[in-house]
């Protein structure tokens, strides 16, 4: 059985600190093609609702003409939710509030390249 | 636009689900066929014919896993040009249902399983202690479906009890 081609991927984010889990996702159907979390994490909810979330900002920013979306991040009081697209792919990083956003957010620039 | 149902503990976790999952059509239903609750649909001949269909559709697909997989096929998803279905099986403790779900690009699949299950345990707790369970004959099963979708299309009118009174379609 071979490996997923999203492995290093989320391996190399899952190793960040801080990083509780990341997800490879469909944009459409919310559907996790990949993951890497911890235990406890619900991540076919994460994977359906960060979709959503996307989704729906990606179709915002386009219709107030600001084109394609970079990086998004949601500040939550706990923790933080990272979600980078391309090709109808989204990865999804959840984080805690102690976590280094810049790398994470470098890591996932980084990454975007395998989902394409 | 609200949910309509035939029993009134159904109609909370019904809308609920299509208020979160922004479905266009909802349907609640017994396996034989008999409607417990509906969203979206404006015709009662469309309401019966989508009734009838999932029942078949869940009736096959069940017998269709027990022969691949040892046990029934708990849920389907087709995914059409802009809309897509999801059929799925309600287990509670006390009946079974069938629950069919029409959804566009303003959800997914994965929003619409989650709802689906959240849907699955608010009826759970939403259901009555006791029901009146009658044995089904070819008659009773006839009524119950006309009765239910009456019901649903608001053309019943109210037995000497303050209860729903049945009403033929026909």
């Amino acid at each position: 059985m071979s490996a997923s081609p999203f492995e290093s991927v989320l391996s190399s984010l899952i190793r960040q600190r801080g990083v509780l889990g990341c997800l490879v996702v469909g944009e459409a159907d919310g559907i996790v093609v990949d993951s890497n979390v911890q235990v406890g994490i619900q991540s076919n909810v994460v994977a359906a609702l960060a979709a959503a979330l996307y989704r729906k900002a990606r179709l915002c920013s386009a219709a107030a003409g600001l084109s394609t979306v970079g990086f998004l991040q949601l500040e939550a009081e706990r923790g933080h939710i990272c979600a980078i697209g391309r090709d109808g792919l989204v990865l999804v990083t959840l984080a805690e509030p102690r976590a280094h956003i810049g790398r994470i957010r470098g890591a996932m620039l980084d990454s975007v390249s395998v989902l394409a | 636009m609200r949910t309509h149902v035939a029993e009134p503990w159904i109609e909370a976790p019904l809308q609920t689900f299509v208020d979160d999952a922004h479905a266009l059509f909802a349907l609640l239903l017994h396996p034989n066929g008999q409607v417990m609750g509906q969203f979206g649909f404006t015709r009662a001949v469309d309401v019966m014919a989508a009734c009838a269909l999932a029942a078949a559709i869940h009736a096959s697909a069940g017998e269709l896993g027990k022969e691949l997989d040892g046990k029934p096929f708990r849920e389907m998803y087709h995914a059409g040009r802009d809309r897509q279905i999801f059929i799925g099986d309600v287990p509670t403790t006390r009946e079974r249902f069938v629950f069919l779900t029409v959804f566009d690009s303003e959800s997914s699949l994965g929003l619409v399983r989650i709802y689906f299950q959240e849907l699955c345990e608010l009826l759970e707790h939403a259901q009555p202690t006791t029901t009146s369970q009658t044995p089904i004959s070819g008659t009773s099963l006839e009524h119950d479906l006309n009765r239910n979708l009456a019901i649903l299309f608001g053309r019943a009118p109210l037995g000497a009890d303050g209860g729903e009174s049945s009403l033929s379609l026909s």
